[in-house]
Parts: C-alpha cells; structure tokens; sequence
C-alpha cells in the first residue's frame, strides 16, 4: 500500500505529544493548560490513526474518535472551572490553587 | 400410613407457631389460644392415629422409617431428613402431644392477664415441634437437632418474663447448662461417624457390636458423652443446677417442660441408645450411679424448700434419677413406664399448685400458704391425688412404675440390689416431702397476716385438664401390674429384642418384695409428714432450730451452685482479669498504638510530595514515566 509511511505519522504524533507536555508543565494559565493537554491526546490521535492506517484496522478510528468525545467532555469540565474561577475574582494561576495539599 | 402421619404431627406444632410467631399486628386472645391449641390437639390425633395404625402391625414390623430428602452427603457418610416411627418414639409422641395439648388447654386462663399470650403460645408450639423431632429423629444429627432447638425453646420459655432479672439469669443458666450437654452429644456422634461411618439409628445398632466392640474404650466413651447430653437435659447430678431456677418461668412452662416432656429427653436417650448401653458396662454402671445419687440428694433437698415450685422442681429431678438409674441398670420397660406415668401425676402437680399460685397472684411461698383447704377445695383435692401418685401410694400410678423400676434393680446384682436400697429409702422421703408440701399449704391455719390475695376458686379451662390429669394419675397405673400383665413392657419388648443381653426380668419375689417395702415406707413417710407438719402446727416452728447447719446445706442444695461460682466463675473472671490489666495494655493496646503512631510518623515524609502546584505533578508524571521507560529498556535488552 501505498501513501505517507508509519514513521511521520510517528514522528508528527510525538512532536505534537511533547510540545503538549512541555506546555502542561511551564504554563500556568488554566486555559493554556487546557489547550496543552488538547495538543497531548491529539498527538495520541494521530498515532493512533496512524496504525490504524499501516495494519488496515478500523480499530485505531474508532478509538481516536472516542479520544475526541472524551477531550470534549474533558473541555466542557475544564472550562467551567475556568469561569468558576474566574467568578470567585481569583488569579487564572494554577500555582495559586493550592489549597488542597497535605 | 405410620410415617406420613408421623410427619404431620411434627408439622402441625411449627406450623401453630409459624403462623403465631407471622400473625400481622396482635392476634386476639381467642386467636392465640385456638391456634396454639388446635396444633398440638391435632398432632394428638395424629399420634393416636399412628398408634392405633401400629396396633395393626405385627410386633416385629412396627419400626417405620421415612426418608424426606438427603441431607448432608460426605464422601461415605450420608445423613437423610427422616422420622422413624416405632413403639418407644409413639409412646413419647403421645405423651408429648397428649399432655402438651392439656397443658395448652390450662394456658388458656393461666396466662391470661399475661401481655405475651400471642408470644407465649407460639414459644409452646415451638417447644412441642423441637420435642417431637426429638423423639422422632431416625439419626443422631436429627436427634442433635431436636435436642438444641428443645434447648432453645426452653431458655424462651424460662426467661418468659424477660423483665425480670431473675427470669433472665435462669433461663441463660439453664441454656448454659444444655449446652454443654449438646457439646458431649455432639463429640458423641463424632466418634461414630469415626467409628462407624453412619448416623442411622438402624445402621449405627446394626453395626456398634462388630465396630465398637464390647467394653472398649471406645464404646465406653460413646456411651459416657451421650450420658453427658442425658444428663444436661434431665438435669442429673452434676448438672442438675439449672432446673430448680428454671421455676422462675410460668407454671404451665414449668409443668410441660420441666416436669412431663423435655427433662425426660435424657431418659429417652439411654434408652433409644441401650445398644449401645449394653457394649458399655462401666458407662451403664455410671448411669445408674448416677441416678441414684440424684434421687436421693435431690429428695433430702426437696424436704426443706419453701418455694413451692421448688418442692416439686427438687421432685422431679429425684423421679427423673429414678428413671435413669432404671434405664442405667437395663429396666428399658420400667424407666418408660415411670415415664409415663410421671407426665401424668408431675403435670397434676404443677397445673393443681399452679391453680393455687394464679388464686393467691403469683405467692409462691409456703410460708404464706395453710388452710387453702377450705377456699380451693378442688385443687387440694387434686394435688392431694398427686401427692399420693407421686409418694407411690399402693393402687395408684406411682406405686406401679416405680416399683417396676425397683424390683428391676433388685433382680439385678450387687450394684443393683444397692441401687435398690437408696431407690426404696428415698420412696419414703418421697412420700415426706410431698406430704410436707401439701399440709403445709392446704393444712393447718391461714399465714399470719392473710394471704396475699383473697383466693378465688379456677374456672373451667384450668379445672378440666387438672380433673383428667388426676384421673390418669389414678388409673394410669393399671396398665402394667406385676403377675398379671405388663402393658408398657409387652408393647416396648420388640424395640429392646437387638438387646445384647437380655432385659433385667424381675421375679415374682423381687416384685412382692419390692411392693411390700415401699408400700410400708410411703406410708411412713406421710405419717412422719403428718406428725411433723399437720398434728401441731407449732412443732415445726420448735423444730426450726434443730440441726441449723444441715438445714442450711439442704436449702441451698448442698452448695453445687456456689461450688460453681467459685471453682468455674471466680477463676475464669480472674483469668480474664490478668489478662485485661497485664496483658491487654501491654499485648493489643500497644500493639495498635505503636501501629498508628508508625503510620503517623511515615505520613510526615510524604506529605512533603502533596505540594497542591499542578505543574509538579504533572513533571513527577513524566518523571515516572521516564523510569518505567528506562526500566523496561534495561529489561528488554
């Protein structure tokens, strides 16, 4: 079969995956945070298609558009943190929520 | 036929308390006492119907067993739900059902100013169903069964009054008490499901012979753990403790369980087991002992009791030594017929005392009882017919059945012929403290300071079944007289015909002998009653002071319960005294201190890790991550 091999879809995957997670660990906006773990599961997505494509599987699609249902349902609770937070007139700073720890 | 109805007459009782005990809201009265009634007069018929059935049967094929379902399957060992009918299991079917249903009856008026009447008669059904799968049972599990749940039913009915400490503390003490017999019972069947690798009674009779071998230990210590259940449940000495306190229970209670039917079970027993009883001489000779010791001890105590329920407690655990030592020395026919008999003439005796105590509200005491002759004309006319069935006046049912069991023992040798000697003496004791009982209640002048309540005559309900028992305690003798015929003995002889040896015969010349002396010692028992207690009523109070000590000893029955206390209680509560003030503080408190404060200690390091900043956990993710990354590498390659 012809058409772009495995390993840029590989490589396209795990560069979105870690710019996701760099971006998870130095940002401390809860809304870029958000965005950066987006980028993480897209990344998972493409790898996941990628596969999908190299062994003729169905498998892999359907999997990747679960991924998407759930980032989506992930967003929604994420986003409404975000304006509750935001109401409470507090610092968009992950850093400064702290209140939980031990 | 015989096994079907059989199996009706055990579900009628639990099906009266089935339907008492699920009754929506309170059930009427009349509801309660019909119910209750109608279940034992039915399992009554059903039992005659059985026994009319047999009758019919030639005698060697009167055993019926009936297999319902398998209940445990082991390997080789299997145990069925089954009832064996024979002659031994309908004689005690009638007398449980029969007596039982008189007693119901009586309960009618007894208990009703009672607030359980509902709870009541459904404890009464419940009793009567765990007898009968007593006495029913075709295994020793069954039997087992029966014997607990008889257990159970008699801790309700004691603690009846469960307001009442003393209620209470008699009836944990008398379930206590059973259950250390269930525990030799249990040990019992143990060792023959070892021994023999079955539980059915043919099986086991079949079998005990070639497997147990004669005069083996094994055998022996069978036969002696049985005994250990018998003796519980008959209340046999040294286990006899809990039955007099068992009178803190309502009369009727007292009647049925405690005197016709349930401390009869360990008699039933030895005699269901006599095969197993006769390839153990050394546990037989123990049995008799046993009930010899019993019957005279518990006969001198009853000679000083106050309460009047403890008379006749003290009274029954002496009757029952008789049968035991009957049923000990081999008289199979003698300790059944006595039996029977002593359900008749005890069961008079504690419905006619208990139409006393329900005339004066509940006064128990002799000491405020004289001269209830002239207001109860009918009870003291009835429990003086008991009085003189018990003592073993000549003509009467008590004369008859222990006579049997006595000119049994005298046939016997040296054992018996001693046996004979206490059984014989304790008949006139017997005869005393019956007769000291009943002038002391109903003769004599009224207690100083008057009763206490104005004694009102019993109506119909109570009257009637007090006026048949009397009747039975009469003539139930007649049906075995010796030389003549022998009812019981006749009836019985098939179930005794796998005897090892042969039954004890009594000669004419035991029986005469017999009959002649304890005739001449009842009535010197009652005129040594008359002279002490009725000729002046004043002698007995000059008599007080004599011989302070003894007395003493009698009241509190030679002492076994502080025995108790001090050998079994105190040392167990000192035990467990040490073990709370040394040993807990030290073992398990410390123990669970030093944990938590372990954990406390551990928690402190790594609560330093929960920071609250997302971003390090998100780093310590990756963290992770790359170590399982690297680990795997390294293990891969």
């Amino acid at each position: 079969m012809s058409g772009v091999p495995l390993v840029y879809y590989l490589g396209l995957s795990g560069i979105l995956f870690l710019l996701g997670l760099l971006g998870v660990m130095v940002r401390r906006n809860p809304l870029l945070l958000l965005l950066a773990v987006e980028l993480m599961l897209n990344g998972a997505n493409v790898a996941l298609i990628g596969f999908s494509r190299h062994w003729n599987n169905s498998d892999g699609q359907i999997f990747a558009l679960v991924v998407m249902v759930v980032a989506a349902a992930e967003v929604v609770v994420g986003l409404g943190l975000v304006v509750a937070v935001f109401r409470q007139r507090l610092e968009l700073d992950v850093d400064q929520m702290s209140r939980l720890k031990g | 036929m015989a096994t079907t109805l059989g199996w009706i007459t055990l579900a009628l009782p639990l099906a009266g308390f089935l339907i008492l005990a699920l009754w929506p809201g309170e059930p009427s009265k009349r509801v309660s006492a019909a119910v209750g009634c109608g279940s034992i007069l039915g399992g009554f018929g059903c039992a005659a119907a059985i026994f009319l059935g047999l009758l019919g049967d030639s005698p060697e094929e009167r055993t019926h067993v009936s297999r319902l379902w398998t209940w445990i399957d082991l390997g080789d060992l299997r145990v069925d739900a089954a009832i064996q009918i024979d002659q031994l299991s309908v004689l005690m079917m009638l007398v449980i059902t029969g007596v039982g249903f008189l007693i119901h009856l009586y309960s009618a008026e007894y208990m009703a100013g009672s607030r359980g009447y509902r709870r009541f008669y459904a404890e009464m059904n419940f009793f009567v169903f765990s007898m009968l799968l007593l006495v029913e049972a075709a295994n020793v599990l069954f039997l087992i069964i029966g014997w607990a749940l008889v257990g159970l039913a008699s801790y309700l009915l004691i603690g009846f009054d469960h307001d009442r400490p003393a209620a209470v503390a008699a009836a944990k003490k008398a379930f206590v008490v059973n259950v250390v017999g269930d525990i030799g019972m249990v040990l019992a069947a143990v060792l023959l499901i070892r021994e023999l690798g079955t539980l059915d009674y043919g099986a086991v009779f079949a079998a005990a012979p070639a497997g147990l071998g004669q005069g083996t230990g094994v055998a022996e210590a069978v036969a002696l753990l049985l005994f250990v259940g018998a003796a519980a449940k008959s209340a046999q000495v040294p286990f006899h403790t809990w039955l007099p306190d068992a009178m803190e229970g309502p009369t009727p209670v007292s009647a049925l369980i405690h005197a016709a039917t349930m401390v009869t079970a360990g008699v039933y027993l030895v005699v269901r087991m006599h095969v197993l009883y006769q390839l153990a001489p050394i546990a037989a000779d123990t049995v008799a002992v046993v009930g010899a010791i019993t019957l005279f001890m518990a006969a001198t105590i009853a000679i000083v009791q106050v309460d009047i329920k403890r008379v006749l407690a003290w009274s029954t655990v002496s009757q029952i030594g008789y049968m035991i030592m009957g049923a000990g020395l081999g008289v199979y026919g003698g300790a059944m017929f006595h039996f029977l008999e002593h359900a008749f003439f005890k069961a008079l005796l504690f419905l006619g005392v208990g139409i006393v105590i329900h005339a004066l509200a509940g006064e128990q005491s002799l000491d405020r009882m004289g001269g209830l002759s002239r207001h109860l004309r009918f009870a003291y006319v009835t429990v003086a017919i008991g009085c003189l069935a018990i003592a073993g006046f000549p003509g009467l049912s008590g004369f008859f059945s222990k006579d049997a069991i006595l000119s049994g023992a005298l046939a016997d040798g040296a054992l018996g012929k001693t046996l004979w000697v206490v059984g014989t003496l304790t008949a006139g004791l017997t005869a005393l403290y019956m007769f000291r009982m009943l002038f002391r209640a109903f003769w004599g002048p009224e207690p100083a300071g008057g009763y206490a309540h104005p004694p009102h005559p019993s109506g119909p309900l109570m009257a009637v079944p007090v006026a048949v028992l009397a009747v039975l305690s009469v003539v139930g003798g007649w049906i075995e007289v010796p030389g003549a015929w022998h009812g019981i003995d006749d009836w019985l002889h098939p179930v005794f015909a796998d005897s090892v040896g042969a039954a004890l015969v009594a000669s004419g010349t035991d029986e005469l002998i017999t009959g002649i002396c304890s005739s001449v010692l009842c009535i010197a028992g009652i005129a040594a009653a008359w002279w002490l207690f009725a000729r002046d009523p004043s002698r007995r109070l000059r008599l007080a002071g004599v011989a302070r000590p003894a007395r003493g000893v009698l009241e509190e029955g030679y002492r076994f319960d502080e025995a108790y206390d001090e050998i079994l209680v105190n040392s167990t509560r000192d035990v467990g005294d040490v073990l709370r003030r040394r040993v807990e503080p030290a073992g398990v408190q410390g123990l669970v201190t030093a944990t938590v404060a372990g954990m406390r200690e551990s928690a402190k390091g790594l609560q330093k890790a929960q920071s609250g900043l997302l971003r390090t956990y998100a780093f310590m993710i990756v963290l992770g991550l790359a170590l399982v990354g690297v680990v795997l590498a390294l293990a891969i390659h």
